[in-house]
């Protein structure tokens, strides 16, 4: 089935915030027309063209495609670490690609958590305190910072790891205080680039049924680009994607 | 946000702790020297800061066409504080022209600067005597007081400020004086003396002629300093112009002007006297500076080398919801850290070398005492310092888009390298300055010290002395013959002689003398028999002064070469060169010798034994047989009151080699600080240089192992490594060479007598930059190169 969603959804500008996050919003994400490209010596070498979707609150979608098609770039757009070239974006309401820096990182305290391929934790900060870190930026008081970690770690298993420092973890450990770390503000959404992608097959599927229950349970959106067929299955909704371009919207019953 | 910054901070820190400490041991030292640099500045710039109008206080000197000069004469002041209501007080003091001897019992003074002032001077001056500044009772009376320092020497006991009557010149003499009491002698000021006798006024009597005075005035909070200058100008010229009629003379003041010079420049840069000290003092900063600068660039450095990693986690902190301002105070709070560490190690070294610094400078400065200007200056210079250094890491760092860095084949090599690459060659630019510097200042200093003077210092004593030689006989002077006579009777001791001057670079007085109808000013130095002969002075021509020769107390001169050439003589000897209404006859030539140093060339010089217009010749010399030399002091000190009755039983001498030697202390001193700012340089460049290598190296561990696998050898791979640096150190050398041939050669320019710029420092400096840059890059290179490629392939 082909259909692509340009539904036209009345607007929520303003009210976004005050939405309860298991309310499931119409129009969560509305991309317009985004197109990417680089130009290079004159020439306009496109790395996504025409892209107009709406993701739901709730959705767990699933960016696919080969490599080089844009799915990355498109997560980013997403992200708000990349502006697209042309085209609109609106955050729950929101036009977002002109947004100024301190705007967006206010997004990312209360909004937006990312869970990355290399983890990237930081190396010098102990599992407690990754997952911390948000939460002190964030500004959130000393006793409510102590029992969201502590609820996190014990969740996730980890309790017994939280003085440990990354290299002296297991790489689905890594992704799984990752993820902890991107929970840790309660976001509304999550963005995944290849979660799994430096894992083993069996931390792999631990780490999407996470995000299966995540999604399901606790309503939190989930976008995560992957190369496996078998974790897209994981998520309700899969964009395909190639040369740039959405080949495909599906969605899992 | 702050405590855990803090811990991520030290953490980073201590796992890269090899290179933190170099990094905080280098800055360290630099901040020690840059420490001891702010104190030395603080102090030279802060004399007479303590004198309550010190921004009031101005010197008045005299402008001829040709000079400029401090002393004035007594009525000029009065003149001044008549004329002017924004004066509000005027002043005159004088110095000690003469070395006094008081005694009290077996206590002996030398005062050799027995200053005087008016009571006026001595308040614009803030003079304070014990129990404080007291106006004398009458127009002719003196309140007389000793430094606290000469009182000691007197009186070691006194406790109580009650006045004393000390013996004046020998016991015998009978002469005594009323010293008042006890005067603080301020050490930080331009006013220094032993002792200071205080009038209401002094010079009474003197005209305008008496210029040996200093004139110091006061003038109102606001006053326009250079309208002043201009009235006093106009006033000066009108009182010398009263009652003048000779044409000459009037067109001669109307070229005279004054000058106002504020007791702030008197220490540095006086307008009647040179500013070298200001220029040491200026390039002292600047070395300071630069050596400071150099520390702060190795962090710079290392932010760079690192920037790689720290980009990641600027991105996730990004991510997470940090702002960019957030990022940069942490990066600063890092680099503060480190830099408050360096500024307590600072402060311990800056203490441990202060001894050599105040012996080497002549001064006492201390870290620890209250009124210190430090507290001020160090949070400044801590601030400073972390900006210098943090300013890397905290604009470019955090600047880093999240896309970009979290993408993971992220490298901010590209970016940074030409930053990178600069930093480093101007570190070694500038130690290779200081390296060729202190080549050529030791070239300079070895040719001064084994050059041929012209004359020979060694065994040559010189004894002070207070009788006057002059022969003839004038006030009241003694002939030396019977002293000589009695001198050379001490077994060892091979000629003895007196004169006007003795050469330890002092400047001799100047005459105008003619020589077949030219006219010139010559240098003149009043000699006796054996002068020549106690200095081992070369003769080129003629003969030097002889007994036998009758005349040669009546109308002989000698000349030196120098002389011979100003007048451009032909055959000098025998011919008539007249001058004080006295036909010299030239009885000889000498060779010139540098009796002045050698930063001024050898002054035509004229010797005579007659001289009614010269000086008081006291300065008696006596050249000694080594072997004999600590029994014939011996017996001159048991002998001299017999031997020299009127100058008393106070026998002082000194060695005429180490009086001579004091003229290079300034160039001495240079060397120690150059030498000290070379070492500091390049041990701090070589440190950065250590650090930033193993960084590289180890960024380049991947490249290595795959090179290695290709089959590059280990040698292939050392100079591989190398390559970079080696192009650095080699630019550096280039960038530096033109700019140290700049500066040696001025610096070279402010001798008479010189070495040509050598080649062999510059060669030397490539050299040794070289070797300690492959020296430190491969000892970082063979851990690279000795790893197995396996393990450093495996992890990606």
């Amino acid at each position: 089935m082909k259909n692509r969603l340009v539904l036209p959804a009345p607007s929520l500008q303003g009210e976004a915030k005050e939405v309860s996050k298991y309310l499931i919003i119409n129009k969560m994400i509305e991309l317009k027309n985004i197109e990417k490209y680089y130009a290079t010596k004159g020439i306009k070498h496109y790395v996504l063209r025409h892209v107009t979707t709406n993701i739901k609150q709730g959705e767990f979608v699933s960016i696919m495609g080969p490599s080089g098609a844009g799915k990355s770039t498109l997560l980013n757009i997403l992200g708000m670490l990349e502006e697209p070239t042309y085209g609109s974006y609106e955050f729950m309401g929101e036009d977002v690609t002109t947004l100024n820096e301190r705007k967006r990182i206010e997004l990312y305290r209360n909004h937006i958590g990312f869970v990355f391929q290399a983890y990237h934790l930081i190396d010098e900060m102990t599992v407690y305190e990754n997952i911390e870190a948000p939460l002190l930026y964030k500004k959130i008081g000393g006793s409510e910072r102590k029992s969201r970690i502590a609820d996190l770690l014990d969740r996730f298993n980890i309790v017994a790891k939280k003085d440990l420092f990354p290299n002296q973890l297991s790489g689905g450990q890594q992704q799984l205080v990752g993820i902890a770390r991107a929970l840790a503000a309660q976001p509304t959404i999550i963005l995944a680039d290849e979660p799994t992608g430096n894992l083993q097959s069996a931390q792999a599927e631990e780490i999407m049924a996470l995000f299966q229950k995540l999604n399901r349970e606790e309503g939190i959106t989930i976008i995560q680009v992957t190369h496996s067929e078998k974790n897209a299955q994981y998520g309700n909704r899969i964009l395909h994607i190639a040369d740039g371009v959405v080949k495909d919207d599906i969605a899992i019953a | 946000m702050f405590k855990l910054n803090l811990k991520i901070a030290l953490r980073n820190l201590w796992r890269n702790r090899i290179i933190t400490s170099i990094n905080v041991g280098g800055l360290a030292i630099a901040l020690a020297a840059f420490i001891l640099v702010v104190m030395y500045f603080t102090y030279e710039t802060s004399f007479d800061k303590t004198n309550p109008n010190y921004n009031n206080i101005y010197v008045v000197g005299r402008i001829y066409p040709d000079f400029k000069t401090n002393y004035t004469s007594p009525p000029f002041a009065k003149a001044i504080k008549q004329n002017f209501p924004e004066v509000e007080n005027a002043g005159i003091t004088k110095r000690g022209f003469f070395e006094f001897t008081m005694k009290n019992g077996k206590n002996t003074l030398f005062a050799k600067n027995f200053m005087q002032a008016d009571y006026n001077a001595a308040k614009i001056l803030d003079l304070k005597p014990t129990g404080g500044l007291e106006k004398p009772a009458g127009e002719v009376d003196r309140l007389s007081y000793l430094s606290e320092e000469s009182m000691k020497v007197l009186y070691p006991n006194k406790t109580d400020n009650k006045p004393e009557m000390v013996g004046m010149g020998s016991s015998n003499s009978g002469i005594t004086s009323k010293i008042n009491g006890s005067i603080i002698n301020n050490l930080h000021s331009n006013i220094t003396f032993d002792g200071i006798s205080i009038g209401n006024e002094i010079g009474q009597g003197e005209n305008y002629g008496m210029n040996n005075y200093t004139t110091y005035i006061q003038v109102k909070p606001g006053t326009d300093v250079a309208n002043l200058e201009q009235k006093i100008t106009k006033l000066y010229r009108n009182e010398l112009l009263k009652g003048e009629t000779d044409q000459k003379t009037i067109e001669e003041i109307k070229s005279i002007s004054t000058f106002l010079d504020p007791l702030s420049n008197q220490h540095l840069k006086p307008k009647a006297g040179n500013d070298a000290p200001y220029k040491i003092l200026i390039a002292l900063s600047v070395l300071g500076i630069l050596i400071l600068v150099i520390a702060c660039i190795n962090f710079t450095n290392l932010s760079i080398a690192q920037a790689t990693k720290r980009a990641k986690e600027v991105g996730i902190k990004k991510v997470m919801g940090a702002y960019r301002f957030q990022l940069t105070t942490q990066f600063l709070a890092e680099i503060f850290i480190q830099c408050l560490f360096a500024t307590v190690l600072a402060l311990i070294v800056a203490e441990l070398v202060l001894p050599y610094f105040n012996n080497l400078f002549q001064i006492n400065l201390s870290v620890w005492h209250i009124d210190n200007d430090l507290i001020w200056q160090l949070p400044l210079i801590l601030c400073l310092i972390t900006l210098i250094a943090g300013i890397y890491p905290a604009i470019v760092l955090s600047g880093f888009k999240p896309a970009l860095v979290l993408k993971g084949n992220f490298s901010t090599s590209k970016q940074s390298y030409w930053l990178r690459n600069s930093l480093l060659v101007f570190q070694f630019s500038i130690a290779v300055i200081f390296i060729i510097g202190l080549f050529i200042i030791n070239s300079q200093l070895k040719y001064m010290r084994s050059e041929d003077l012209g004359f020979t210092a060694n065994q040559v004593v010189y004894i002070k002395n207070q009788t006057l030689f002059n022969n003839p006989v004038k006030f009241g002077s003694l002939n030396f013959e019977s002293v000589r006579d009695k001198i050379l009777k001490i077994p060892g001791i091979k000629s003895a002689t007196v004169a006007t001057d003795v050469p330890d670079g002092a400047e001799n007085g100047t005459n105008g003398y003619t020589f077949e109808g030219v006219q010139s000013s010559l240098d003149f130095v009043d000699v006796d028999f054996d002068y020549f002969e106690t200095l081992d002075i070369k003769l080129k021509q003629g003969r030097f002064f002889s007994q036998s020769f009758s005349t040669d107390t009546a109308n002989s001169a000698v000349i030196n070469e120098s002389a011979v050439a100003k007048y451009g003589m032909k055959n000098p000897v025998g011919k008539t060169i007249k001058g004080c209404n006295i036909d010299y006859k030239i009885v000889g030539v000498i060779k010139d010798f540098k009796a002045q140093g050698f930063e001024s060339a050898v002054q035509p010089t004229i010797y005579t034994i007659k001289n009614p217009c010269g000086n008081y010749k006291t300065q008696i010399m006596l050249k000694i047989e080594e072997n004999k030399m600590a029994d014939a002091l011996a017996t001159l000190k048991a002998q001299w009151p017999q031997i020299n009755p009127k100058d008393g039983q106070d026998f002082r001498y000194e060695f005429l080699d180490e009086l001579y030697g004091k003229l290079f202390k300034k160039q001495e001193q240079l060397q120690s600080v150059f030498f000290a700012a070379a070492l500091l340089t390049i041990f701090i460049a070589i440190l950065g240089l250590f650090a930033f290598a193993k960084y590289i190296t180890n960024g380049r561990i991947k490249e290595i192992a795959v090179r290695k696998i290709l089959g590059a050898s280990d040698i292939q791979i050392f100079k591989l490594i190398n390559r970079s640096f080696l192009v650095m150190v080699l630019l550096a050398n280039v960038i530096s060479w033109p700019v140290a041939y700049i500066l040696t050669k001025k610096w070279l320019e402010t001798f008479a007598y010189r070495i040509d710029l050598p080649v062999l420092p510059f060669m030397s400096s490539a050299l040794i930059t070289i070797l300690l840059t492959v020296i430190t890059v491969s000892i970082q290179a063979k851990k690279a190169v000795k790893a197995n490629p396996v393990d450093a392939l495996k992890y990606e």
